[in-house]
């Protein structure tokens, strides 16, 4: 029986690929003016509002409320019956990289995630099935400071330069506990340990880092203000990509968002962080965060977590699904992340468990993948809720969101569609026809002899529930 | 005094002579002739319009007149190429040839064991060469002029597929080294060198174990030591200015070979197929404004747009993507993405035509030197014009590569480097009849067999059944030792022996047939299916016929 949903799923979801002329289309078919009539607006902070238009114009939210009228070319919705939100904001996902960790060493911010974006990676598509427009994509979680983010706008279609999020803060990947010290992993006789393999080389490792940082600004200042002085012979100190966004960080240009489970380790880093006079603006899964609430609101920083998924290492024994709850009335600003290409796609679902565990209210239930998550990233005067001004990233249900059969018919970014389910499924068959017609190319014609195909490998394993500690590439 | 000066005049005159003297006089006996006229051919200058009927000189390595009206010198060997067509020899733009051996694969690391392994193992990063300051991968200071040898098999297929001149470039790396633009023949390494270093080469695979692991790393790690290398050569001009009291730089050989390419004396030819992977490329190009060249290609016809802009050259891959396995009824489908690509790839060459983005062909490692031309045939026809892909592997490549003065076309003052056919270089049945290289005739040959996978021998006796209007049939022995094809016929059709054999996904030979009395050179091109050989004939004036062989003694 598994097989055969899996085989459907399958089918459903290369059915579900997009026509390859949609680059073009989407464009052209896009007017300047949409209006959504007559809905159940959830504006996330201005409540919810019923029978409710919401006009759109060059990619802006242009108006909220009754009675909206649009120009003459303007794509006109009909909102009877159906939920409009803000476009669902993931706050740890590692869709559309080619690669996620650079494993090798214990701090590489110097690797980018912005260099290995994939604009066709099929994920994205199914995101946009799930009502979610903005991702941040992170570093894995192998070392102690990883890699820098990307924060993208699932333009789906687009070349990958038109996914970055225009604006957003900078950020970092920072991890502690078991996936960076490589509990899990069986040593090979013989093998090196890539150093830390402890919680307090992690921490070790960390200091040591910005330790170097604070040295290097102190040397480009030295050296500025001597060639300010018009020493010419002066050699130019070296450039190192490492310790930049370090740098950036101690002058609060840059955000961190630090991989975490448990409580002690959190409270080291924060310490860590006062120490040397800068903020975690995230802590990311941070199942343990309900122990260390009070100190997480203090320190100013944001928790993005999982609803309800423990248990799968030693250092998420302790999780609870009240965390979001408990850190949400302790003051913290509080996300529910996927951290995984399948969760990303119901993470509707995943705010929806707050209200179960927890009783936060709907409208606090929602920030959790809208407002907050913005708030997170930097991008809340963009996304987050739907308010005039903001831009149009919308997610259309035909139900309730947090209803179990509440599913996406249309996502909207920067007042363009990038998904919409009629359009998916009259496009089905074309598919079907066009699959037909390429088997039949002389390039696709198998050899007369020849293997078996390959089964495709997976692209990320599952043996991991923060699945980010794959090194992103097969040997 | 003035009989001094005269002395003195006399002397200097007599020594500058006296190399020149010498020179000449050591190539002369060494080939014994240096003059060569191919007379009565269809000439292709691709330079200019082609010639019906003409003639080619050439002397000294260098061709001297071309057209349809030329003195054939006296001391030239005169080569009649009626029937033949004369073309400037091809350029395969991005090779490895005459490397040495590739040392084997290093043992470990792969297994089961997955990529996790692979880091734990991450023990001592090799060093990379004679006092490098970096891992082994990243070595912009390697030149292949340093190790390229005369001989060798792939140097003999090459030829045999009519190819003169190549970029050759080190195996691998990040950094993989600089490229040397070479003849493929050549008494010595030097002799064969046209121009060294061409251009500093770069691919975005990671290193295994070490820093940089992963592509994120490639890209971080390429920056890191273009920014390193921009500080050594500014480093370097305050220390030339001025070094008293001015702690000198540590040398850095593989820093100081990347300044070249920092002030755009040196293109980097960036190896990338997939749009994002080109895209990329694009980026760190633009980012450190370095003269950039796209080799592989596969999907540049996505980013003719950017390509045009930042005005980069493609050496665009002819190792097509094609199923290669059959199909499992209980396989899942092969993604849809996957299907496209292979049909979209045949088409990419026609839309840098098109777009007028500049691009020579290269290989692209095909195994089977003969398919080259099998895959020219399919950019043919899906929208590259003959002409354009006869301009993709010699004058477009040549300039491209900055030896526009000396190799692509068939003008005086070239390099004599032509690839002579008996029929279109882009027909099916055509076949190679002469190449020469720096003005020498090259001996073709069948390659030798070539270490690989074991497929299907050919080897046995087969009944051979061909139909040019009627059908005749005869024995085939053929006798395949790995990618050498040899074997006779003996029946209806006369006796002979095949020559100008080939295997791989299409076998070719030809067999001088004896039909209606007359002795005619057919060519057969078939694949073979279980024991079955098919496929067609073609005899010069005559219509195309067909042919079955069966296996008289199945295996």
């Amino acid at each position: 029986m598994r097989r055969i949903i899996v085989t459907l799923l399958y089918i459903s979801i290369v059915c579900a690929m997009p026509l390859g002329v949609t680059r073009a289309q989407a464009r052209a078919d896009n007017p300047s003016e949409t209006l959504i009539r007559n809905a159940t607006v959830l504006t996330i902070t201005h409540g919810t509002l019923a029978n409710t238009d919401v006009l759109i114009r060059n990619g802006k939210i242009a108006g909220v409320g009754k009675g909206l009228t649009a120009g003459a070319n303007a794509r006109i919705i009909d909102g009877a019956g159906k939920f409009v939100m803000p476009g669902i904001i993931d706050c740890h996902s590692h869709s559309m990289l080619d690669t996620i960790n650079e494993g090798t060493l214990a701090v590489t911010s110097m690797v980018r995630t912005s260099d290995v974006l994939n604009p066709t990676d099929i994920d994205l598509y199914r995101e946009l099935a799930g009502g979610v427009t903005t991702l941040n994509l992170l570093h894995g979680s192998a070392n102690p400071i990883g890699g820098l983010n990307t924060v993208v706008k699932i333009k789906f279609g687009r070349p990958a330069s038109e996914f970055i999020f225009p604006g957003a803060m900078p950020g970092i990947k920072f991890a502690l506990g078991e996936n960076v010290k490589r509990s899990s992993n069986t040593n090979l006789p013989g093998a090196t340990r890539r150093y830390p393999s402890t919680r307090m080389g992690v921490e070790e490792t960390i200091r040591d880092a910005f330790t170097r940082a604070r040295d290097y600004k102190k040397t480009w200042d030295e050296y500025k203000s001597a060639v300010a002085k018009g020493n010419k012979n002066l050699m130019p100190p070296r450039r190192d990509l490492q310790l930049e966004p370090l740098v950036e960080i101690l002058e609060g240009k840059r955000y961190v968002h630090a991989h975490c489970y448990i409580a002690s380790e959190i409270l080291m880093l924060i310490s860590l962080a006062d120490e040397f006079g800068f903020k975690i603006k995230t802590f990311q899964h941070v199942l343990e965060g309900y122990k260390v609430a009070k100190e997480i609101a203090a320190h100013g920083a944001g928790a993005s977590t999982f609803a309800d998924s423990w248990a799968y290492k030693i250092e998420a024994y302790d999780a609870i699904p009240y965390n979001m709850a408990i850190l949400t009335r302790a003051g913290v600003v509080v996300s529910v992340n996927s951290d995984s290409d399948e969760r990303a796609r119901r993470l509707n679902i995943e705010a929806a468990k707050a209200m179960h565990w927890g009783d936060l209210t709907e409208e606090q239930a929602l920030k959790l993948i809208t407002l907050n998550p913005a708030i997170q990233l930097g991008i809340q005067d963009r996304v987050g809720s739907i308010e005039v001004g903001k831009d149009a990233d919308l997610a259309i249900w035909n139900a309730h969101p947090f209803s179990v059969y509440a599913r996406v018919d249309t996502t909207i970014i920067d007042g363009d569609v990038f998904f919409d389910r009629q359009q998916d499924l009259s496009r089905r068959a074309d598919l079907t026809k066009e699959r037909a017609a390429l088997e039949q190319a002389d390039p696709n014609r198998p050899a007369a002899r020849g293997t078996a195909p390959q089964a495709p490998g997976r692209r990320r394993p599952s043996g991991h529930e923060d699945d980010d500690i794959w090194e992103g590439e097969r040997p | 005094m003035p009989s001094v000066r005269l002395r003195l005049l006399a002397t200097l005159l007599a020594l500058c002579l006296l190399p020149a003297f010498a020179i000449r006089f050591a190539i002369a006996q060494h080939t014994g002739i240096d003059t060569y006229a191919i007379t009565n051919a269809r000439i292709v200058p691709v330079s200019g319009a082609t010639i019906e009927r003409g003639a080619v000189v050439f002397r000294n390595g260098l061709i001297t007149a071309v057209g349809a009206n030329v003195t054939i010198p006296s001391d030239a060997r005169v080569i009649d190429g009626a029937g033949l067509t004369v073309y400037p020899g091809l350029i395969d733009s991005y090779t490895n040839l005459a490397l040495p051996e590739a040392p084997p694969a290093p043992a470990g690391g792969g297994g089961g064991g997955g990529a996790f392994l692979l880091i734990q193992q991450a023990a001592q990063p090799r060093p990379g060469g004679p006092n490098s300051t970096q891992p082994e991968g990243l070595q912009p200071e390697t030149l292949v002029e340093d190790v390229i040898r005369t001989g060798g098999t792939d140097l003999e297929s090459a030829r045999n597929a009519g190819f003169t001149s190549a970029l050759t470039l080190p195996r691998s790396g990040i950094w993989i080294g600089q490229s040397a633009l070479i003849n493929l023949a050549g008494g010595t390494p030097q002799q064969m060198i046209i121009k060294s270093p061409v251009a500093m080469h770069v691919s975005f695979t990671p290193l295994r174990g070490t820093y940089p692991g992963s592509l994120m790393g490639v890209f971080a790690q390429l920056r890191q030591m273009l920014l390193d290398a921009q500080r050594y050569s500014d480093s370097m001009k305050i220390y030339d200015r001025s070094p008293r009291g001015v702690r000198r730089p540590d040398a850095d050989r593989s820093l100081a070979a990347l300044i070249p390419v920092l002030e755009g004396r040196m293109p980097v030819v960036m190896l990338a197929n997939s749009e994002r992977e080109i895209t990329r490329a694009l980026d760190l190009a633009s980012e450190f404004k370095l003269k950039l060249i796209i080799a592989g290609g596969r999907e540049a016809g996505r980013v003719t747009d950017r390509l045009v802009k930042q005005n980069v050259p493609v050496l665009l891959s002819l190792n097509l993507p094609r199923r290669t396995t059959a199909a499992m009824p209980e396989a899942d489908p092969e993604p849809l993405r996957t299907l496209r690509e292979r049909v979209e790839a045949q088409q990419t060459a026609g839309q840098l035509a098109k777009a007028k983005v500049r691009f020579g062909f290269q290989s692209g490692s095909l195994p089977n030197a003969s398919d080259i031309m099998v895959n020219a045939n399919r950019t043919i026809e899906n929208g590259l014009s003959a002409q354009d892909a006869l301009r993709a592997f010699t004058v477009w490549p040549a300039e491209i590569l900055g030896a526009g003065d000396q190799l692509g076309s068939i003008e005086v003052g070239k390099i004599a480097n032509l690839t002579i056919t008996r029929g279109d270089l882009f027909d099916r049945n055509s076949r190679i009849t002469h190449v020469f290289i720096d003005g020498k005739p090259v001996d073709l040959r069948p390659a030798p067999a070539a270490a690989g996978a074991p497929r299907a021998t050919l080897t046995g006796a087969w009944a051979l059944s061909v139909n040019l209007g009627e059908e005749k049939t005869a024995t085939l022995n053929l006798r395949q030792e790995g990618d050498r094809l040899t074997g006779s016929i003996q029946g209806q059709l006369g006796t002979g022996e095949i020559s100008n054999a080939s295997t791989g996904s299409e076998i070719r030979f030809t067999i001088v047939l004896n039909l209606e009395g007359q002795t005619k050179e057919a060519t057969f091109v078939g694949t073979m299916t279980g024991n079955e050989l098919r496929g067609s004939v073609t005899v010069d004036g005559r219509a195309p016929g067909t042919f079955t062989a069966t296996r008289a003694t199945p295996n």
